[in-house]
This record gives structure tokens, sequence and C-alpha cells, in this order.
């Protein structure tokens, strides 16, 4: 079991410095990610979802950085890395696929160009054999006349097919991890559909472990083995798909579902989490989620002890006193 | 039901192009007609580029439009009076010569055409080889004629429609100069309503602005005690209690005796101004009434083939509009309508001017539109940003220091300020988190509620789609592809284009099943190229070969349901 993980994140804590005091934006984090597997990073905006990526690839801004923990990579050690040495993974065992498509790619460099470049820097081919072997990428993607479309610039590209460039790129280099970022969130939902049924079918032939990261509870349900659920810098419920559309056990989870106005709910009542997200300078003592918190009135404990996470059934961890006090009581 | 429901915004073919070139235009939105009826919230979906957002801007005259109409019954004739329902009346008489004209023309080619014709019965083209060039030849110039008399026939009609807006079926009638008579001085009487109802509103603002300065005298003494109790203030509590000091300082000098006395002197006038606006009215349906009483199928003047046809009359009755054509409307008569009509965009940061606390922004619109005084303004913001659950003390804040859904909210206190009937909401909740989106959801149905308003809901997510809106449109390339109820369309989709829609949505379900040939496949097609045919067809997975061809009819399949596609044309006929 553990010679597969490929991403192992054990008590990640990781600060910004705003105004010459350092705020945690990441706290005690562990998550692991296995070849062959999904693994959704679930959230609202500002949850941190973003920074764990950047923490995995090293791309912290100037102002951050990891305090404790470690990451390793195939076993070997992350954190503490010189840029240098973590400039061999990025790329190369790291892949990742961004939000935007039309950011993450030259404008002025047409697309074979760029997919040229990447093998001969990460695979040290030769550029006719690049040339071979992007056709054969780009075909894999599933684009129709891949030879046209390498002399092509990214802009005479529509957003399904950039992307498709991208994942394109990224698979080239056969990377262990592959890390995207919210990559469907720009495309509408027929080509969504098209990328996801896409990666779907690549992550069976590539072996690598995918680590998704969305905000989109649907999209979720459609690519995810296993999924993190983060509120304002922790780890508040882990487990299965499964585990968690079925029996969801933190009141996040829980009010994060219920508030999704999904296509498949034959009645639906708008239900909102009350409150607001937190932001990070605030300090909130016990646990995070606690002022809008349903049952925070029932437990004495939640303004007062940050919870610890339980293991409720086999591979479903939650963070909530609630839990911790015998069993699940959420109705 | 759909009878009994009063409708608010009627679109009539309406058009928007984008000019791409000399030569090309890129048509944004083609032939979209639908009624929004009063108090219901109308969902449009579509991919991006589908022209739902230009829809949206077209209806409020933020684009002017190409083509078609989008009358709006929210607001009467009288109260805004409207310069171009004259124009319209004076030019009823062109409208008769024009429409008579182009059909003798058009009859004039068909006779031409018919030479033509007979001419080809003479040849031989199966045989003779030069016979067989002249054939081709005449084929291709009766084809053009006959092309060119169709598209006669239809100025000529296009003509009487327009002049039916204005009068309905009466443009039809032989004494059109005394039917325009009447109607101008029904527009006389329209005229001398507005001008009661502009003093009328005065006098009402008069008052209400008194018994503002009333309330304020007698309570400020109260709302500074109680905020002085708190102890300890913030910023923005500070800046409130300046404010309520200098509203101390102000009304302590007035009169409460006189300005009581001007509120009790105002009361009557405002009430006979009222009687006046009711008297004048009455005259004025007088007019119109008489004119249709007289005339109304009688003296019809054989313009075209149609107009004795009584159907066709009734189809001309029904374009007569009640309401005010918002295309019309000079920049002027616009401006005085914007209040009614208004708009919710979907970034909340980049609708918001950065260096304009949220009052101001708030207060500016009340600044623009209307003429209360400040006190007045103040007073109406902070109940507006209690309205949409935010407190007294973000009227200091500035944008940077609000989340998104807070930003969002001002947006709508905005767009709320000035009591309007109809909003359009773009992507309103597009740009935000799922809790939020469902508690600005949650607040956009409340208000309805309070305000009876009206919404045009705009957005690519069908799951908000489905928990939010009464009817929804469903639109591909600039066309609609299905209009139906809510319900109705997530139970039993009729497009392919909506089916695949709905396919394609991600849901929360598990175990789904991959199966790849339900995947929609390819992109949406260039607009400014767009396919032959049904503007789908190159995705549909039922494609015919009609559909490659000829682009599809929108038409009634269910009642309250329609569909422009080829397979329910079938059906559609057998039902007839």
């Amino acid at each position: 079991m553990e010679m597969d993980k490929v991403l192992d994140v054990q008590n990640l804590h990781a600060v910004f410095r705003i105004n010459k005091k350092e705020y945690e934006v990441l706290h005690d984090i562990s998550f692991s990610v296995r070849r062959n597997e999904t693994v959704c990073i679930v959230g609202e905006s500002g949850c941190g979802k973003s920074v764990t990526t950047l923490c995995v690839m090293g791309l912290l801004p100037k102002n951050g950085r990891v305090t404790s923990g470690s990451i390793k990579l195939d076993n070997t050690e992350l954190t503490g890395l010189p840029q240098k040495e973590i400039r061999k993974f990025r790329g190369r065992k790291i892949g990742m696929i961004f939000q935007e498509p039309m950011t993450a790619l030259n404008p002025l460099l047409t697309v074979g160009y760029q997919m040229r470049e990447n093998l001969i820097l990460h695979r040290g081919v030769d550029k006719k054999k690049a040339n071979e072997m992007a056709i054969e990428y780009l075909t894999k993607v599933g684009i129709a006349n891949p030879e046209q479309r390498l002399k092509q610039f990214p802009f005479q590209l529509s957003g399904g097919l950039r992307q498709r460039v991208l994942i394109a790129m990224v698979l080239s280099a056969q990377p262990d991890l592959l890390i995207a970022d919210e990559p469907t969130t720009a495309l509408d939902v027929t080509i969504q559909k098209q990328v996801l049924a896409l990666l779907n079918h690549l992550k069976k032939e590539m072996n690598a472990g995918i680590m998704f990261i969305t905000h989109d509870l649907g999209v979720v349900a459609e690519i995810a083995d296993r999924i993190v659920v983060l509120y304002a810098g922790r780890k508040v419920e882990e487990g299965t798909v499964e585990q968690i559309f079925r029996n969801p056990l933190h009141p996040y989870t829980i009010g994060l579902i219920n508030a999704v106005p999904d296509v498949e709910k034959e009645e639906f009542v708008i239900q909102p989490i009350p409150g607001m997200f937190p932001n990070i300078t605030e300090e909130i003592p016990g646990c995070r989620f606690n002022p809008r918190c349903p049952h925070a009135a029932e437990c004495a404990l939640c303004t007062k002890e940050a919870p610890k996470m339980t293991e409720a059934e086999p591979g479903h961890f939650a963070a909530c006193h609630l839990i911790t006090a015998g069993g699940a009581q959420h109705d | 039901m759909t009878e009994q429901r009063k409708p608010l915004l009627q679109l009539r073919k309406l058009k928007k192009h984008f000019p791409v070139d000399r030569n090309r235009v890129l048509k944004a939105v083609e032939d979209v007609s639908f009624t929004v009826y009063e108090g219901e919230k109308f969902g449009v979906v579509g991919e991006s580029g589908c022209g739902k957002s230009t829809l949206g801007r077209t209806i409020l005259q933020l684009y002017e439009a190409s083509g078609g109409s989008c009358v709006y019954y929210g607001k009467s004739i009288q109260e805004l009076n409207p310069r171009y329902i004259q124009d319209e009346i004076d030019k009823l008489k062109d409208y008769q010569k024009k429409a008579g004209d182009y059909y003798q023309k058009s009859l004039a080619v068909d006779a031409e055409a018919e030479k033509l014709r007979a001419q080809t019965a003479d040849l031989d083209p199966d045989g003779n080889k030069s016979d067989e060039a002249k054939y081709i030849r005449l084929r291709k110039e009766i084809a053009k004629k006959e092309f060119e008399s169709k598209e006669l026939r239809k100025d000529a009609s296009r003509q009487l429609r327009e002049g039916s807006r204005t009068v309905g079926s009466l443009i039809l009638c032989k004494d059109i100069d005394k039917i325009a008579e009447l109607f101008t001085k029904a527009e006389n009487e329209v005229r001398t309503v507005h001008q009661t109802v502009l003093k009328h509103n005065k006098i009402v603002n008069q008052i209400e602005q008194n018994e503002v300065l009333l309330d304020q005298k007698a309570n400020v003494d109260k709302w500074i005690q109680d905020l002085e109790a708190k102890g300890s203030l913030n910023d923005q509590e500070e800046f409130e209690l300046a404010d309520l000091k200098a509203i101390k300082k102000n009304t302590a000098s007035l009169d409460t005796a006189k300005l009581q006395a001007e509120i009790e002197a105002l009361k009557p006038q405002a009430e006979q101004l009222k009687a006046e606006i009711e008297e004048h009215g009455r005259i004025e349906m007088g007019y119109r009434n008489e004119a249709f009483e007289k005339y109304r199928g009688k003296d019809i003047l054989p313009l075209t083939e149609l107009t004795m046809d009584p159907a066709y009359q009734a189809k001309l009755d029904r374009n007569y509009e009640t309401g005010i054509n918002l295309g019309k409307l000079t920049k002027q008569e616009m401006r005085s309508i914007r209040p009614d009509l208004q708009m919710v965009f979907q970034d909340p940061a980049a609708s918001l001017d950065p260096r304009q606390s949220v009052g101001k922004a708030v207060e500016e619109v009340l600044q623009i539109h209307t003429r209360m005084s400040r006190d007045l303004r103040r007073e109406k913001t902070l109940s507006l940003l209690h309205q949409v659950d935010l407190k007294a003390e973000h009227y200091y804040s500035y944008p940077n220091s609000l989340s998104g859904g807070m930003k969002q909210r001002v947006g709508i206190a905005r767009a709320i300020a000035l009591d309007p009937s109809f909003i359009v909401l773009d992507e309103a909740v597009s740009a935000l988190d799922v809790s939020v989106q469902a508690q600005i959801l949650q607040l956009l149905n409340r208000l309805q509620e309070e305000k009876n308003l009206t919404y045009l809901f705009i957005t690519h997510d069908l799951g908000v789609v489905k928990h939010f809106c009464d009817r929804v449109m469903v639109m591909y390339l600039g066309r609609v592809c299905e209009l139906s109820s809510c319900d109705d369309l997530f139970k039993k989709p009729l497009h392919p284009y909506t089916q695949s829609l709905l396919d394609a949505v991600p849901r929360m379900r598990l175990n789904q099943e991959e199966n790849d040939d339900e995947i929609l496949q390819g992109e949406v097609p260039s607009p400014i190229n767009p396919p032959s045919g049904c503007p789908f067809h190159t995705r549909c997975r039922k494609c015919m070969d009609i559909c490659k061809e000829t682009m599809p009819k929108y038409r009634e399949v269910e009642p309250g349901r329609f569909v422009a596609c080829h397979l329910y044309d079938k059906e559609g006929n057998q039902n007839a």
C-alpha cells in the first residue's frame, strides 16, 4: 500500500506574511494520492486549496512559506529542497493543468513549438522525434488533424481545444502526478463534459495520480475516487466519493452539498450556509466552522478546542466534536 | 392560465446584428420572440456565445436592436408620453400607400414572370442544345423574379405590420385620415395627462420629504443616544454619529407646525390632480373606442390579397400595442423609463467603483433619477442596505473590504433602489461560491415576493435555472431552441440540444456510467459563419437531411411549449 503512494503530504503547515504579521493559511493538512487514483480537493474560494497545490509545486509567493510538515513525491522529500532541485520535478514528475488555458500557453509561439520544447526538455529527444511524439499525444487527447494544429497559434484554437493541448503537453512528460487546478471552470458545460471524459479515460492508461482542485461538487462526483474537503485552511473531512456523498459527516460538508442547486434533485429548497466565510486574518477559537455551524449550540467544546481528525468508518475521516463525542448525530 | 397573467414585456422577432466587416454581420440575436409575464422568473440558458447576454442588453436598449420590437407594459403610455406615437399616427397614411405600392409592384413582377414562363413552354430543353441554354437562362430569371415578388410582398406586409402597431387592423380602412384624427385627439389627451402626472408626483414627493424631516426631528435624539449607549464605536459608527449630529443641527431650527400645515395643504391638491388624471384618461379611451367601433372591419381597402381575410385582420389587431415600444423611444425618454428596467451584472467587483463608498454608490442612483433631498436619500439608502441584509455601517465601507457575496448585494441594492418592475440578472450568481450563491438566490426570491419583481435570469447553470426559474428559454447561436416551463423542460426536454445540454451538466450522482456516445461532440460554430439550415445540425445526434437545408420553424408543440426543430414538424402538423 505504502509503495504506490505518488504524493504523500503529512502535517503541512504554511503561513503568509501580511503587513509584517504571519497568518496561518494551511493548518495540519495531510493527504495522499496513489497511482491511478483521482483525489479531489474541494472547498470554497479562500479555503487553501490553491495554496496546497502551490506548496506541492514549490511555487509559493515570496511572502509565503511552509513552516512544518512534509511533502513526499515518490519517497523524495520536497520541502526544503532548493529551487534548482525542485525544478527537476516540476513539469517532468509533476504536471499541472491550469484553469485558464489561454494564459498557460504563450500566444507568440505555435502550439507545435511549445509542445516540442517540452518534449526536448523533459524527454531528451531530438526535434524530429519530438514532432512525431507531439502528433501522437495530440491524437491521444482527441484532436483531429494534429499536424495542422501544430502549426497554429493558441488564439486560433477554441477554449476546449486549448485545454486539450495543455493536457497533451502535460502528458507528454509522463508525470507521476498530475495536478489539475479547476481545469474546466472556464469551459462551457458540453466542453467540460468532453474534457472530464478525456481525463477519466487517460487516467487508466497513464499510470499516474491525479490531484484535482475544484469547487464544483457535480464535477467531483464525475471524476473523483477520494475527496478531501478543506475549510479555512483546515481539512474537515476526507473519504471516498461514496462515503462523502452518501454519508457526509462534517456540518460544513453537509451544508455544501445541500447548497448546490443540482439538476438531479427533484425538490430543492435553497439552503445557504448562514454567515460569511472567515478572513484569514480573523482569529476564531476552537473549530473554525463554529460561527456558521448549526450544531455549535449543542456542543460546548466547539468554541474552545479545535476538533481532531477521527475515523468514523474505514477510510472516512472528519474533524468535528460531534463525531468524537460518539457517532454522527446529524439529521 | 397563460391568458390570465399580465404580460410585462413582449418581444417580437427581436434581432441584434453586429457588423464584422463591410459584407458580413454577426447575428448575435436572431428572431427571438417571447413574452415575460408580471412576477415571473424567466430563465435564459445557453453556452457562451449563444447571445443570451446580448439579448438582455438589447431588451434594456443598451444595444440598439437591429429589428423587431420589444414592448414594455409595466408603465402606461400616459406616464411617459413618448413622442414616437404621434409620429406613427402621422405616418399611417404613408404605411398604407407604401403597402399598396409594394403589392402592385409585386403583381407587376408576377406578370413578368408569367410571361417568361410562357416563353419556356415553347422550348424543348431535352432535345435541342440551343433551347437548353435558353431554358436554363429563363428558369434562372423566373426564379429571380419570383424571389423579387416574394420580397416585395414581405415589404408590403411589413408596412402594414408597422402601422397596425398603432391602430391595429384599422390600418386597412379607407378612412385612415379620420382614424388618424381620432388617434391624434387621444394623443393630445395623453399629453395633458402626462403633464398632470408630473405635477402630481412633485406634490407627492414634497409631502414625503416633509414627513421624513418631521420623523428625523422627532427621533434624532433617540438615535444618537442609542449609538452613544454602545460605548466603544468602530470607525463606521463614528461616521454615522457625526452624520446624525449634523442632522440634528439641521433639523433644530425647523418649524414643525409649518411643515405639518404644508402637508395638510398639499394633500387636497394631490387628490384633485389625481381626479383630473382619471378624467382625461377616460376621454382618451373614449376616442380610441370610438375609432375602433366606427371603423373596425368596415371599408377595407384591397391593399394586398390578404386584407379581406378576417384571420389576417385579427392578426393585425393582435399587433395593436398598448405598451411602450422601447426601441422607438428617444434617448431622453428611455432615460426616464430606465428606473423601471434594471440590471445586475456578473462580476460584482467590476460593477462597483473602488473609490466610491457603498453608500455613495447606492445614493448616486437616487441622485440621478429622483429629486430627493440629501437626507431623504440617506434614509432610503440605509433602508435599501437593510433590505439586502447589509448592515448600516456598510454605508461607509469601500468595495475592497467586502466579500464577493456582499458586493453582489450592493449591486442588487443599486438595482432595486428605484423600485423597478423588471430586472435583468446577467449571470448574477455565476461568480460566487455555492454557499454564497444560495444566499443570493434566497435574497432574490425574497425581494421578488416583497416587491413583485420580474426577473430575466441569464445563466449557463442549468441547476440554478431548475430550482430558481418558472419558465426557461434555451438559446443556441442567437436563436431560440426551446421555450417551456421549467418542470416540463427538465422532465422531458424536446430539442436535441436541450437534451445534450442536460446530459452534460455535472451531477452529484454516484456510479455514473460513462457512455461516450452520449457526450455532445464538437464545439459551437462561429456565429459569423453559421451553418446552413438548423444551426445545431453540425452537432445534432438526430440530424436529418432536411436539417442541413431548411431552418426549422419555431412552433408551439404543446400548450406553452415552443420548439424549433424538424423532429416535431410532423407531429405538429398531425395535431393541427
